[in-house]
């Protein structure tokens, strides 16, 4: 479904809200609006049951000493436990590993997604091919591919490791992060490159023809037309990809399982669950995340303004 | 074997092994293959749908087929009061570990005897997922029993456990090179130095990597200079002056010339390898490493010989860290009676020979290293029991888990230890731990 | 979209598509290979496995052995059932959120938007006391219900996108006809909505059957553990082979299905997830 065709469902609602205002109060409104609930409830229920729930849960144990090897000694401590966490080395360097990660992968993954979606875009043979290659990497099972990065980088095993002299990138830090970055950046660019491929489609193909005979090169057209137009689309991916790759943790529970520094905050949280047992501060870890990703979230819908993802479904 | 740390990638793991375990086990893959498949065999005929309760033994995964002849024999000598059924664990310990508890932490009832690395009891006891041992059971459990390998399945004056296999360090090394073995570490450390100054093979092989082997290290270096890490209770740290000397020895060998350049990633099996290369002259390792180097390097099998590890304060022994696993019994098995019973067989004086001589692990009932036919290929069994019988024990608390990362991660690198500073800094991360608010990396 | 219209540029395009596929599919062609290396081919950097050197065993060695395929199983009940409840919630919110009037819309819309972007670890925590107390760890409906959770987002999206495009004349036609609201849902609607309702069908399920923290959070045993949770714990087919060549054996059997659903769904999947998604 394209955009477009989204644009002509929108007006489209919107002459239904008219046609709405004027059946207010009637029984069919009221009728209309018993069943909305009824549709919904179901849906909501388990939505709340399964997150908000347990979010507040979390919370009450992030405030309490809580080891399941001392089911003795549970009791409440306050903020101790994001105390513990803050002034823990391991949380900083989690969260370092976590942010690099992020940063890199979104970063690269929007350029090669750009690129990808305009070759997406612009060839005519063959198109069906593309899309379905690049939906591989998108599909496949992250700890599947995980493996593969891991063999191909494993000296003496792997073809990648051969070609740069048999080298062990997983066993240092730095060459760790770099090989969990292109996992995730040949992961994630198709689904990055279908996105803009939609927000690509917006872009008039007149106004791209007017600006060339007004002699624009494909660089201007690029940043003066496109990009500009395609604003909303990069925002909503962006939005995705960062969250998406912010809670990071498959690939590296495979490819390094957090060792010599790589760890993520997932993987710092999860750790401090099933290594440690320590529900208090994996509860107060989790709880840092969900900050985390609360800001990521506010200060990209921030930059939407009205093009928030949803608000037209919401109306 | 001990182990405990962390999770680890796959090509880790399979480097470490169950701490050589497995390069220990190759050796006699062929008798094992064959004793699995006769058990096999045998498992096939017992399946009798009524009668016999059946006891779940969760149980590493013994290659050498000498666990599940343990377990037949223990089956057969019941008359059908019970039959143990094999439940194998994950081969790296921690993933042992994370299955055991996870089950537990769920109340899982299928569980009846677990076998614990020797570092877990504490925590197991404590959650109160081990039943304790009483009565006629705890004097069977004790009897005959080598003191540290029972020290280390006793929680707060209970027994939680029964030593069923045990493990420790030897010196090995090369006496082309060196002929008299050093007693002390600042011989060891002087010997290398001098081999270097020759251009000879030097190196000391020792577990350098951050992992839970470099724990077991600096807990042998700390007992050994006369302290401990943590008070019996574990409500203290307790470190001090003999850690900063332990410390202090290390970091003289990690950066002195008898470190090995990749000191800081190695683990049991590198150390092994790089002593099989000719490379060194000393390897701190476990007794796997003799019917491997056999194997590997005949030729310099010849000259490849053991002593006692060395001593800190010379004229005091070596407190060498104790491994192995020992076996307890769950606090939710519906069968706890059978499976005290079960557990006991499982490591009496027969199936500890078989353990022994088919399984390559050192038996934990003392009178089992007087029988000289069963060491034919372990001629340093004699040494093996003096280092057993002084050994030490890794510090017993319930937060074991997160004492040894922090442990580990603040002696390796041993070459960035500063003896006073990093003392400072243990007793601190130690203490957050001890009161559940230290994290894990 | 014409542009491509010289020689030149037609051939650059060419050569663009032609990398764009060789990116995509090295790594996968790649874990191939290694499931039909023999254990000693396994030690050896080529990519493909040299001369007489590949074997079959790895794939006869994992569908061998429960530690596989009792996983396998899993992974397809779990993804199944999970995919039909999370499908038809989500079927029912987004009619109500696509059609009707009702207050409380756009808080629904924003829930759904919260949890797609919720971070799953936050969840392990308490999840974990809370299944463990009800008995549900370590069970199927311990997977099932986070992942209907998961689930109801993307299908409330997707399928709200999808009912806008449905001729609802047809609606009106049969509440004129004397149908009720929700007899005019099921007998002319669903049916309309049906490939809406299998595009959204497909990213739910393969979103259930990539999923790894929660099965491997939440099981302990082979009664539960999922595929993508069970390849974490492979030891092999036999005692003394690297399970490198097993897991990537297993590594491709769980890929098998992703490959036929893009080959087959490809322009399903590409319009589900455009329109599930963004909102421009």
């Amino acid at each position: 479904m394209s955009l477009s065709a989204q644009v002509a469902a929108g007006t489209e609602a919107v002459k239904e809200e008219q046609e709405g205002r004027k059946r207010q109060l009637s029984e069919g409104a009221r009728a209309e609006r018993r069943l909305g609930w009824m549709l919904c409830a179901p849906a909501v229920i388990v939505m709340i049951a399964v997150t908000a729930y347990p979010v507040g849960y979390a919370i009450y144990l992030s405030l309490e000493r809580y080891n399941l090897e001392l089911p003795q000694d549970i009791k409440f401590v306050g903020l101790g436990n994001y105390a513990a966490v803050l002034s823990s080395p391991y949380w900083w360097q989690a969260l370092k590993v976590t942010v690099v990660i992020t940063i890199f992968s979104v970063a690269i993954t929007l350029v090669l997604g750009m690129i990808l979606a305009q070759v997406m875009h612009r060839t005519l043979f063959g198109r069906g091919t593309v899309r379905t290659a690049a939906l591989i990497p998108y599909g496949i099972v992250t700890v599947a591919a995980a493996y593969g990065w891991q063999y191909a980088w494993t000296p003496n095993e792997g073809y990648l490791s051969a070609l740069f002299n048999n080298s062990a990138p997983l066993t240092s830090e730095y060459k760790a992060i770099a090989v969990i970055i292109l996992a995730e950046v040949w992961k994630t660019t198709p689904f990055m490159g279908l996105l803009l491929l939609a927000g690509l489609s917006l872009v008039p193909e007149d106004l791209q023809k007017a600006a060339m005979v007004d002699g624009a090169t494909a660089w201007q057209r690029f940043t003066k037309i496109t990009l500009p137009l395609m604003k909303p689309a990069i925002l909503v991916a962006l939005l995705f990809r960062t969250l998406d790759s912010f809670r990071i943790f498959d690939s590296i529970f495979i490819l390094t399982g957090g060792t010599n520094n790589t760890g993520s905050v997932s993987i710092l949280g999860y750790d401090n669950l099933f290594n440690a047992l320590n529900l208090g501060i994996g509860s107060a870890i989790s709880i840092l995340i969900f900050i985390c990703v609360a800001i990521i979230a506010f200060l990209f819908i921030r930059g939407f303004g009205t093009a928030a993802p949803g608000s037209d479904l919401g109306r | 074997m001990s182990s405990g740390g962390r999770r680890r990638s796959t090509s880790e793991r399979r480097a470490r092994g169950r701490r050589g375990a497995q390069a220990r086990r190759l050796g006699i893959g062929l008798a094992g293959a064959a004793l699995a498949a006769s058990a096999l065999a045998a498992c096939g005929t017992a399946g009798a749908s009524s009668g016999p309760v059946t006891l779940n033994f969760y149980f590493y995964p013994d290659n050498s087929g000498a666990t599940q002849q343990a377990i037949n024999n223990c089956s057969a000598q019941s008359h059908g009061k019970y039959t143990i059924s094999y439940q194998e664990l994950p081969t790296a310990s921690d993933g042992q570990r994370q299955q055991l508890v996870r089950r537990l932490a769920a109340h899982d009832d299928t569980i009846d005897i677990m076998g614990l690395d020797v570092t877990w009891e504490a925590e197991f006891a404590q959650a109160g997922w081990a039943e304790p041992w009483t009565g006629a059971n705890k004097a069977a459990a004790e009897n005959g029993t080598l003191k540290p390998a029972l020290d280390t399945a006793l929680w707060k004056g209970k027994l939680y456990a029964v030593p069923d296999n045990s493990n420790t360090q030897l010196l090995w090394y090369n006496s082309a090179e060196v002929p008299n073995p050093p007693k002390t570490w600042a011989q060891m450390l002087a010997d290398a130095a001098q081999l270097a100054k020759e251009g000879k093979p030097h190196y000391i092989e020792i577990q350098g990597a951050q992992y839970e082997g470099a724990t077991v290290w600096f807990n042998t270096m700390v007992a050994s200079a006369g302290g401990t890490i943590l008070n019996p209770n574990a409500t203290k740290v307790t470190l001090g002056a003999p850690a900063v000397k332990a410390m202090s020895i290390m970091k003289q060998l990690a950066t002195g010339p008898g470190a090995d350049p990749s000191l800081d990633v190695q683990m049991e099996n590198q150390n092994r390898l790089a002593m099989e290369a000719g490379t060194a002259a000393f390897e701190l390792n476990y007794p796997f490493v003799y019917p491997a180097m056999k194997l590997d390097n005949p030729k310099l099998f010849k000259t490849f010989k053991w002593a006692l590890y060395p001593e800190v304060t010379p004229g005091v022994p070596a407190k060498v860290t104790i491994g192995g696993t020992d076996l307890a019994v769950s606090a939710y098995s519906q069968h706890k009676a059978l499976a005290f019973q079960a557990a006991l067989c499982l490591r009496d004086k027969q199936n500890q020979i078989i353990g022994a001589d088919v399984g390559g692990v050192p038996p934990t009932i003392t009178s089992l290293y007087n029988d000289p036919a069963l060491f034919k290929d372990y001629p340093f069994h004699a040494d093996i029991l003096s280092a057993l019988q002084h050994a030490s024990v890794r510090p017993k608390t319930p937060v074991y888990q997160v004492v040894s990362i922090d442990i580990s991660h603040l002696i390796s690198p041993a070459s960035g230890i500063n003896p006073t500073g990093t003392e400072q800094s243990m007793v601190s991360q130690l203490n957050n731990a001890l009161q559940s608010k230290g994290l894990i990396p | 979209m014409a542009m491509a219209t010289t020689g030149r540029q037609k051939t650059g395009w060419g050569t663009a598509n032609t990398v764009v596929v060789v990116l995509a599919l090295i790594p996968v062609l790649w874990m191939v290979s290694l499931s039909f290396k023999t254990p000693a081919a396994v030690l050896d950097p080529s990519f493909l496995p040299a001369g007489r050197q590949w074997t079959w065993g790895n794939y006869t060695g994992i569908l061998h052995t429960s530690q596989f395929i009792r996983p396998l199983i899993n992974s397809i009940g779990i993804g199944l059932i999970s995919t039909l409840i999370a499908v038809v919630l989500a079927s029912m919110a987004a009619y109500a959120v696509a059609r009707l009037r009702f207050p409380g819309k756009a808080v629904l819309i924003g829930m759904a938007l919260l949890i797609a972007m919720f971070p799953a670890i936050s969840l392990v925590t308490p999840m974990f006391n809370i299944e463990r107390s009800l008995g549900l760890f370590n069970t199927w409906p311990g997977l099932i219900i986070p992942y209907v959770a998961f689930g109801l987002p993307l299908g409330i999206y997707t399928l709200s996108a999808f009912f806008r495009e449905i001729p609802w004349e047809l609606e009106k036609a049969a509440k004129i006809d004397g149908a009720t609201p929700f007899q005019a849902f099921v007998k002319v609607i669903a049916p309309l909505a049906a490939p809406g309702m299998v595009t959204t069908s497909i990213l739910v399920f393969l979103a259930c059957w990539n999923e790894f923290l929660f099965a491997i959070s939440f099981t302990s045993t082979l009664a539960s553990r999922t595929a993508p949770a069970s390849l974490a714990y492979f030891s092999g087919s036999s005692q003394f082979t690297v399970p490198t060549g097993p897991i990537a054996a297993a590594a491709v059997v769980i890929t098998i299905p992703i490959i036929i659903f893009v080959v087959f769904f490809q322009r399903r999947i590409v319009a589900g997830l455009t329109s599930g998604a963004v909102k421009g």
